[in-house]
């Protein structure tokens, strides 16, 4: 019996049905075949879109931590690369609204909305100091696809990595831990959120615990940036950088290199 | 919650991540619930099931009758109440609960109706029936294979996932039936068999579970072909009737 071709992604090459006589099961398993085939197609678009709009958040995660204040408008050159990033996942996203409407919203997988929560609670914390709401992060995008809670959690606890990596570079670059004219900085910002997603009942989906371990990490080591800056402030020289973290930015991989 | 009036975390927020933490909580424990009972019903029943290998196919239908009273009645009402909840939550955030569960009570029920059991009044129960999902469908009384509005379902992938273990419980049978001295269903399994197995070539598979379980199914159909084989080498086979069903040898 030969096996059925298929191409890199899996589809088949050839239909080999007329080899097969058919029997009392032949029409039924002809049904099956249409319907599966129609479910892997749709996984298969919804994959793509997933990839590329998390490659996209990606760069405006990148392009955000460019940014050197808090409380500000993102700089103008800034803002309009972002702005097309975001017009960009849009489109995408718009390509696979009827894929994943009603009872398919949670059969495929779209860690991408994850990714893009990152990224806009990123944006909306650079410029107002608050962590972005559910509804707003949805209104950041306008697409007919609802976020789920999962998706909402899930990009916080990955904003709180990027505002490691923000408050540990600015803090270096500038001598003082970014942070309003009120006393409050991004380091008790971070306490705040993080003690907050450590209140919260474990979701069971997913590693949460290993997620908050990391999350700890990271306010721990802002924890020690803000000492330090305290302590010693002015005796180091600005744009000296703490060795603990990789380069800020150019990072490939996601929550991995955190630590 | 202990935090303090902050600036920077609107109450909103809390109350949202909170209220469905919760939620997802409660839902994954009631769930729980369900898929022990279901499992103890389906183990129950792969129990009665296992005595197939050393009943002559005469003393089935009391068997069978055996299965469905103590096993498949009692699982269809855990699977009802399990739909009706399970329906107010969408379908596929909670569906690997219960898909295992769900697998081995429709296994059990299309064992039970090919070996001849699942009789109902206007449709006497006979060997060599393979239910449709559609059946299974109306036996525990939930839709099959849904896609307009998001509720409790049975999918393909259940189906046809089930349709694999009973092939492999089948070509088990196959052999055990020879010694039991039944050849004829040793034949009626291996035309089934092999129809089924050209059925799931017809598929395209992706390298999931499904193709997984569906790779295995050769095997089953070499196992019931060297039964067949032995069986034929030695004349031992019944002149083929006029049924169908393929005993070229």
């Amino acid at each position: 019996m030969v096996g059925v071709k298929r191409d890199h992604q899996g589809n088949k090459k050839e239909e080999k049905s007329k080899e097969i006589a058919r029997n009392a099961y032949t029409s039924i398993f002809e049904g099956f075949r249409d319907e599966l085939d129609e479910h892997h197609d749709r996984r298969q678009r919804i994959g793509k879109v997933s990839r590329d709009v998390t490659a996209l958040s990606k760069k405006i995660i990148f392009a955000l931590q460019r940014v050197r204040k808090l409380n500000q408008p993102v700089p103008e050159r800034l803002a309009a690369e972002i702005q097309g990033r975001v017009k960009e996942i849009k489109e995408l996203l718009n390509t696979i609204e009827a894929d994943v409407q009603g009872i398919n919203r949670y059969r495929y997988p779209l860690i991408c909305l994850e990714e893009f929560v990152e990224a806009v609670s990123f944006m909306h914390y650079l410029q107002h100091q608050t962590l972005i709401t559910p509804a707003q992060s949805e209104d950041e995008l306008k697409v007919n696809i609802p976020f789920t809670h999962a998706d909402y959690v899930y990009g916080i606890f990955d904003l709180t990595g990027e505002m490691m990596r923000f408050a540990i570079s600015v803090t270096a670059l500038t001598g003082s831990m970014p942070g309003d004219s009120k006393g409050r900085t991004i380091l008790t910002d971070l306490q705040e959120v993080s003690s907050m997603l450590q209140i919260l009942p474990p979701l069971s989906s997913k590693n949460w615990s290993k997620k908050v371990d990391v999350m700890v990490e990271q306010v721990k080591k802002v924890e020690r940036v803000g000492y330090g800056v305290t302590v010693r402030g002015n005796e180091r020289p600005k744009g000296w950088m703490p060795d603990m973290n990789e380069a800020v930015g150019g990072r490939e991989e996601h929550e991995e290199s955190a630590d | 919650m202990a935090i303090n009036d902050s600036t920077t975390i609107d109450p909103s927020i809390i109350d949202y991540l909170r209220v469905n933490a919760e939620q997802e909580i409660q839902v994954s424990e009631k769930l729980q619930q369900f898929v022990t009972t279901l499992n103890r019903h389906v183990s129950a029943a792969q129990g009665f099931l296992s005595r197939i290998h050393s009943t002559p196919a005469a003393k089935f239908p009391l068997l069978l009758k055996q299965v469905e009273e103590n096993a498949i009645r009692p699982s269809t009402e855990t699977v009802k109440e399990l739909a009706a909840f399970a329906s107010n939550y969408p379908y596929y955030k909670y569906n690997n609960r219960w898909t295992r569960g769900i697998q081995g009570i429709i296994n059990t029920i299309l064992l039970t109706a090919w070996l001849g059991g699942m009789g109902t009044d206007s449709r006497p129960g006979e060997l060599g029936r393979l239910l449709t999902l559609e059946e299974v469908g109306q036996i525990l009384q939930v839709p099959v294979n849904l896609k307009d509005r998001d509720a409790f379902h049975i999918t393909i992938e259940e189906y046809v996932l089930s349709l694999t273990d009973i092939t492999e419980e089948l070509s088990r049978l196959s052999m055990n039936s020879v010694t039991m001295g039944d050849i004829e269903l040793t034949v009626r399994i291996s035309g089934f068999i092999k129809d089924l197995f050209s059925g799931f070539q017809l598929l395209n598979l992706k390298n999931d579970i499904l193709r997984r379980k569906v790779d295995a199914v050769k095997y089953h159909v070499k196992k019931v072909e060297d039964v067949i084989y032995d069986l034929s080498l030695r004349g031992l086979i019944p002149k083929p009737d006029s049924t169908t069903m393929d005993t070229d040898a």
